[in-house]
């Protein structure tokens, strides 16, 4: 076949009606996608849970970073570091595992300002308030879906024009 | 304003579903969530949510991207649509609202990342993308692995194209099309060009239906 019989025989093949065949392919196509690549555990419960925030106009971070280190004797138990960024601020936390199903958050909000924090779980918000150093935490967290938000403050050397929102991770 | 606050009146149970329990394909049943969604249906949401987001991410892939930046993209493209969805006049045009607006996220996430890349090569916090399409190790089936290996001699385009399209379930192929940026003639559902290519590939490939 030369290519001008190739190229013919494509625009032939092209402009002919989808069939059952091309289907059948494209089920097969999504069958291997599904295998090499799936989509990831949890992200429709993430995505949902950012969802349901009451004030959708927000200022979108980015997870950009995540570490894990081993904690303790043993080295069994992680802490994860993780780092998000948006067009405002940058939100580092570290989450360490405490008695079973608690964990602790310390976080650090750059540039450092006194901002309102509110963390949200299933189970409902907890709020704290950075120091002047961005410096944040809560302890005697439950395990499951939270989010970080970052209020509007007053009085705040930093003023958020809206509130900024991590995407919702699982502790 | 948000639907809910205008018409709070709720619908019928087990509307939201009528559409997929049709069969009819994901444009519909995403068209049916909407309306679901603005006549007070607080399910509805989820539902579209859990429909469409397999979809948002093989989008999201397809451009190569991290899976924390595919997520990103998934979820920025929700974030926008519940913002903008009474801004949406006919429900049909939904889903290529959806894949238009992902693509969008994403090449903005590959234009971040290639001058995070650029700048900032040595001190790089961003993952390393992926420098290909993920290797076919965990095929089941030799058909499955003659058909990626076609699938992989197609351009970046036809791949991009092909794996949106196979999420969308029996295709709409004027939706997919126009928002692929890829018009469709007008007397119908075509091939197309890309499934065209990968026909040809496959049978001049001895392999195909060998196995």
């Amino acid at each position: 076949m030369t290519d001008n019989d190739a190229r013919s025989r494509e625009d032939q093949l092209a402009a002919q009606l989808f069939d059952q065949t091309d289907a059948e392919l494209l089920a097969e196509l999504a069958r291997i996608y599904e295998q090499i690549d799936p989509v990831p555990e949890g992200l429709v419960e993430r995505i949902g849970f950012t969802l349901t925030l009451a004030d959708l106009e927000i200022e979108l971070a980015r997870l950009i970073n995540e570490t894990r280190e081993p904690i303790g004797a043993r080295g069994e138990e992680r802490a994860r570091t993780v780092t998000f960024s948006s067009e405002s601020l940058t939100t580092m936390v570290t989450i360490t595992p405490q008695d079973i199903g608690q964990f602790r958050i310390d976080g650090w909000l750059a540039p450092g300002a006194a901002l309102a924090v509110e963390l949200r779980t299933d189970r409902g918000s907890l709020r704290t308030t950075a120091d002047l150093d961005g410096r944040f935490e809560f302890i005697e967290v439950r395990g499951g879906l939270v989010q970080l938000v970052i209020h509007p403050t007053a009085g705040s050397d930093l003023q958020l024009a809206s509130p900024v929102v991590t995407p919702a991770m699982e502790l | 304003m948000t639907a809910e606050a205008r018409d709070p009146a709720p619908t019928p149970a087990g509307r939201a579903n009528a559409a997929s329990e049709s069969g009819a394909g994901l444009a519909a049943q995403i068209a049916a969530d909407l309306i679901a969604h603005r006549s007070g249906d607080t399910h509805a949401m989820g539902l579209l949510v859990r429909r469409v987001t397999p979809l948002l991410w093989h989008v999201a892939r397809g451009f190569r991207l991290d899976a924390a930046s595919a997520e990103d993209v998934a979820q920025n493209t929700l974030l926008a649509f519940v913002r903008h969805s009474d801004e949406i006049i006919e429900p049909h045009a939904a889903l290529r609202w959806l894949i238009v607006t992902a693509r969008r996220e994403a090449m903005r996430a590959v234009t971040q990342r290639d001058r995070t890349e650029l700048v900032d090569d040595a001190a790089r916090t961003v993952p390393a993308p992926e420098t290909d399409e993920p290797e076919p190790v965990a095929l089941a089936t030799a058909a499955q692995r003659v058909l990626w290996r076609n699938v992989g001699r197609l351009s970046e385009r036809c791949r991009q194209l092909l794996r949106v399209i196979a999420f969308a379930e029996r295709p709409d192929y004027a939706t997919l099309s126009t928002a692929l940026g890829m018009p469709v003639g007008s007397i119908g559902p075509t091939r197309g060009r890309c499934l065209a290519k990968l026909r040809m590939l496959l049978a001049s490939d001895p392999e195909w239906g060998a196995s």
